[in-house]
């Protein structure tokens, strides 16, 4: 039996399933950069507090501490584990690429998280408890090792947009995969942005200061660092976009949405006017308008940034040789990997995926509409939906009552070659097509509501025959009145 | 489906990555992890077990002892998370045909699990920041209610985790589960497996767990200038009694699993793998009674060693029980998996784990450990001082080595 290696496939309609994993990671994003910038200034603050014999820092170091602890820290390290969850279901093949070549990297940054959940609880309840120099060198240790997560995370990032060094796919190996000019480009760009959420989360707590003349210094420190981070990453995506393959700017281009440009140049502009109104008025610093320039940051310019991301990779989903649709379309000799299309190409998709069950395995009048909707699940169900709503709905690709023929010479000619730019090549039987074309054609006329009809009927009908077979068996085989003579 | 065209089926789901190392490594680092996260789960449901009860007891004790636990009870459920995330990433190396398919057939409770787990933990804070350090001699605690809520919903996230991990020895009913009735539900909203008696098992080991935890404390806090003796044996004796009734009692679950264990696991039961577990408990509950009867005894710390023992000893069965299972009766050789051996990221990880990690916690539990048994403000020796000295060291230069080694390989 030939067969690959394809998991069965979680549909989400409402949102889709890649959007499910766009929230968990733009808000763990947000949860994890705040705490490894904020880690870095608390290294800062208490080398300070302990130089200058300030107890006012080691407090504001307390009290944002266990802010971070109650929402960055349970939400983070939750939604953390919700990247790998969510990915699991809706991508299984491309974080399984991931684990697999990272395996050991990931086992790494898991002993810095372990370092930085038990610090980020020494450094909040040993404040006052241990002498200065100590909670300084707690600190110190907690910021690298919050760091050190960081750069360890990047380099498996960057992975998923193009490996390292393009000699990985000859060559194999983790550190060809890990290192290379987008890993150290984009940890430049998150080092920044990181600096950013520290110093507006920041303000969260400095808004709640009593002490005026405190307030107003920490308004100005955490001014200049969020003006500086800003002005710099800003600087650095510039950069980034210059790291990135050519195909990827290009799909970058066709791709995304119109308001993606200004919207980021609008939240640029505004994040630098709230430092600096804050900074030169420090009472209009209370925690409601921060927190809610904490939102606007996340919705306005983590969101788009990490949809690009995103975007611009496709279509594969990890090192260049994993689709998005989890099929493996690229030989990678330096892993032993073989593309897994010329299987697909000879047996079809139905015969090749592990789940198809065998009375979809050939397709039939009997069966043509459910085995379409299994192959647009396979194929087509993680970056589309099949219904009105959810991610990249499919009819808005289709003219209204198209038939099944042009519907069929277009994913000949179109998908099963692989002509679309930033589509996966979709290798199928003539029969495949004929089933595929005809369920997008019934969901494309019909609704869903009337295909799910169709393949209900389907199965009707399959069960009724079958039940006839058996009884035309169990008649058969009955001994003539002759023969029982 | 035949076994055979389901054995050819995991090995088809097998990333064709390989793995980096030998699979043994990866499945003992996979059970000693595992067994380490199951502790601090079963430590952080049995301390705020604790903290549940002294929230609706009368008693002065028990409303000081619940304070003291729910300290513990908000680091368990960080530590248990952390320590989670290893075994959670060594199943996706050796186990991911399994494993995927027994998420993805459930996916709706898979991303509830996150959901549902963020709002455990911030009910548990929620109770904590209503009250702080209740019990001493403060009014009734308020938003009772949200601790209950708390656990209840730590419940169901481990009915899920316990949901998936049976999910995973069943692929002779995965094709069913994908394609029930013969159509194809995409929605991963069903659980579809579990045993009751497996998850009673788990759960329950809170209890013994919850009493090692209770008799160290009492040794902790016992050299302390203002310690309360009296309270601090009180909660001894009741930790003494949660451990020998609480390792008997798992042993009732414990049975009821090896009974109802699947066909496909008939010779599990009466191996040496099922009943090293029970014994583990008898054990447990046999030493206690014992070797505790000395306050100032080192056994007061051991305790917890040894409650982690009667811990493994399950996780290690557990593990045998899915060899058993997808090697002895579905042929699928977990061993032998593609390894294309990468020795850099193999010694990274075991150079940072003993070195960083050692250096580093090592200097921040003594520091803990210390501050623990002070009054007042800590400064430490001058050994320890030099630790830190030496863990900060160590930290800039593994971050060195990580930049150093990366732009050589960029440049080249």
């Amino acid at each position: 039996m030939e067969l690959i290696s394809l998991f069965p496939t979680w549909y989400e309609p409402a949102v889709g399933s890649g959007w499910v994993v766009g929230f968990i990671a733009t808000f763990h994003i947000l949860a994890s950069h705040t705490s490894v910038g904020a880690a870095l200034l608390f290294a800062y603050l208490s080398y300070r507090a302990w130089k200058d014999d300030r107890d006012d820092y080691l407090d504001f170091v307390k009290k944002y501490g266990l802010f971070l602890l109650v929402f960055t820290y349970v939400a983070g390290s939750l939604t953390g584990v919700g990247i790998w969850y969510s990915t699991t279901v809706a991508s299984p093949n491309g974080i399984g690429a991931l684990i697999h070549s990272f395996v050991w990297k990931w086992a790494t940054e898991w002993v810095f998280f372990v370092i930085e959940v038990i610090g980020i609880y020494m450094i909040v309840y040993l404040v006052g408890k241990v002498d200065k120099k100590t909670h300084m060198k707690i600190s110190v240790i907690f910021g690298i090792a919050s760091f050190a997560t960081m750069v360890i995370i990047v380099g498996i990032l960057s992975f998923m947009m193009v490996p390292g060094k393009e000699a990985w796919f000859e060559d194999g190996g983790y550190l060809l995969g890990f290192y290379g000019d987008n890993t150290f480009i984009q940890l430049a760009m998150r080092a920044m942005f990181m600096l950013t959420m520290t110093a507006v989360v920041g303000g969260i707590i400095v808004a709640g200061i009593k002490d005026q003349a405190f307030k107003k210094e920490m308004t100005r420190k955490l001014g200049w660092l969020g003006i500086i981070a800003t002005l710099l990453g800003a600087a650095m995506f510039q950069l980034y976009l210059n790291s990135v393959p050519d195909y990827a700017l290009l799909v970058m281009e066709n791709r995304l949405p119109d308001y993606f440009g200004p919207s980021i140049a609008i939240v640029l502009a505004l994040t630098i006017g709230y430092f600096i109104l804050t900074m030169v008025q420090p009472k209009f610093l209370v925690s409601g308008f921060a927190g809610t320039m904490a939102i606007v940051i996340l919705v306005a310019g983590l969101w788009p940034e990490e949809t690009a991301r995103e975007s611009m990779r496709k279509p594969w989903v990890a090192g260049q040789y994993v689709y998005s649709n989890q099929i493996i379309g690229r030989d990678v000799p330096g892993m032993d990997i073989q593309s897994q299309l010329p299987l697909i190409e000879k047996i079809g998709i139905l015969k090749a995926h592990p789940f198809t069950p065998e009375h979809l395995q050939t397709v039939n009048d009997g069966n043509k509409i459910q085995a379409g909707e299994f192959i647009t699940m396979t194929y087509c169900a993680n970056c589309h939906s099949v219904s009105d709503s959810g991610i990249r709905p499919l009819h808005r690709y289709f003219p209204d009552q198209v038939n099944e023929e042009v519907m069929a010479r277009y994913i000949r000619g179109a998908l099963v070659p692989g002509n679309i730019a930033y589509m996966p090549k979709m290798p199928m039987l003539e029969s495949e097509v004929q089933a595929i074309a005809a369920y997008l054609t019934k969901i494309n006329n019909d609704g869903l509501a009337a295909t799910s009809l169709a393949i209900s009927e389907e199965i009707a009908n399959r069960e009724a025959k079958q039940l006839a077979d058996k009884a035309d068996l169990v008649v058969s085989m009955k001994p003539t009145t002759e023969e029982m003579q | 489906m035949e076994v055979a065209q389901l054995t050819d089926m995991m090995y088809a789901l097998r990333n064709p990555a390989g793995v980096p190392f030998y699979p043994i490594v990866f499945i003992a680092l996979g059970v000693l992890t595992f067994a380490m996260h199951i502790f601090f789960v079963q430590l952080m449901l049995g301390t705020g077990a604790i903290t549940a009860y002294g929230a609706f007891s009368n008693n002065p004790y028990w409303q000081r002892l619940a304070s003291a636990m729910l300290e513990i009870a908000k680091v368990s459920v960080s530590v248990a998370i952390v320590i989670g995330v290893a075994p959670l990433l060594f199943v996706q190396v050796v186990y991911d045909p399994q494993w995927y398919t027994a998420n993805v057939l459930s996916a709706r409770w898979v991303i509830g699990f996150i959901v549902i787990m963020i709002m455990a933990y911030w009910l548990m804070y929620y109770y904590y920041f209503r009250n702080g350090k209740f019990g001493q001699g403060a009014d009734k605690p308020k938003a009772r209610w949200s601790i209950i809520a708390s656990l209840a919903i730590f419940l169901l996230a481990g009915w899920i985790m316990h949901s998936l991990t049976s999910q995973m020895l069943h692929p002779e009913l995965w094709q069913q589960w994908y394609m029930p009735n013969g159509a194809m539900d995409t929605t991963g909203s069903q659980l579809h497996a579990n045993n009751p008696w497996r998850f009673a098992f788990f759960i329950l080991i809170a209890i013994p767990v919850a009493g090692a935890m209770m008799v160290a404390y009492r040794r902790f806090k016992s050299v302390r200038e203002d310690a309360d003796h009296a309270y601090l044996n009180w909660t001894a004796e009741l930790g003494k009694k949660w451990l020998k009734v609480g390792s008997l009692l798992v042993l009732i679950p414990y049975l009821g699993w090896m009974v109802t264990l699947p066909e496909t696991a008939e010779n599990f039961a009466g191996s040496i793998w099922s009943i090293l577990p029970a014994l583990g408990f008898i054990g447990l509950a046999v030493w206690s009674h014992l070797r505790l009867n000395d306050a100032k005894s080192i056994c007061n710390y051991m305790v917890l060693a040894m409650a982690f023992i009667a811990v493994l000893l399950p996780s290690i069965g557990r593990e045998v029980l899915r060899y058993d299972i997808l090697n002895g009766f579905f042929g699928y050789n977990f061993f032998d998996y593609k390894v294309i051996i990468d020795w850099y990221s193999t010694l990274l990880f075991f150079g940072t784990f003993a070195v960083v990690g050692g250096a580093v916690l090592g200097y921040f539990l003594t520091i803990a450990w210390k501050v623990g048994q002070s009054k007042g403000v800590y400064v430490p020796s001058a050994a320890v001082d030099r630790a830190g000295t030496i863990a900060i060291w160590v930290i800039s230069l593994w971050m060195v080595h990580f930049f150093v080694l990366g732009f050589w390989v960029w440049m080249q």
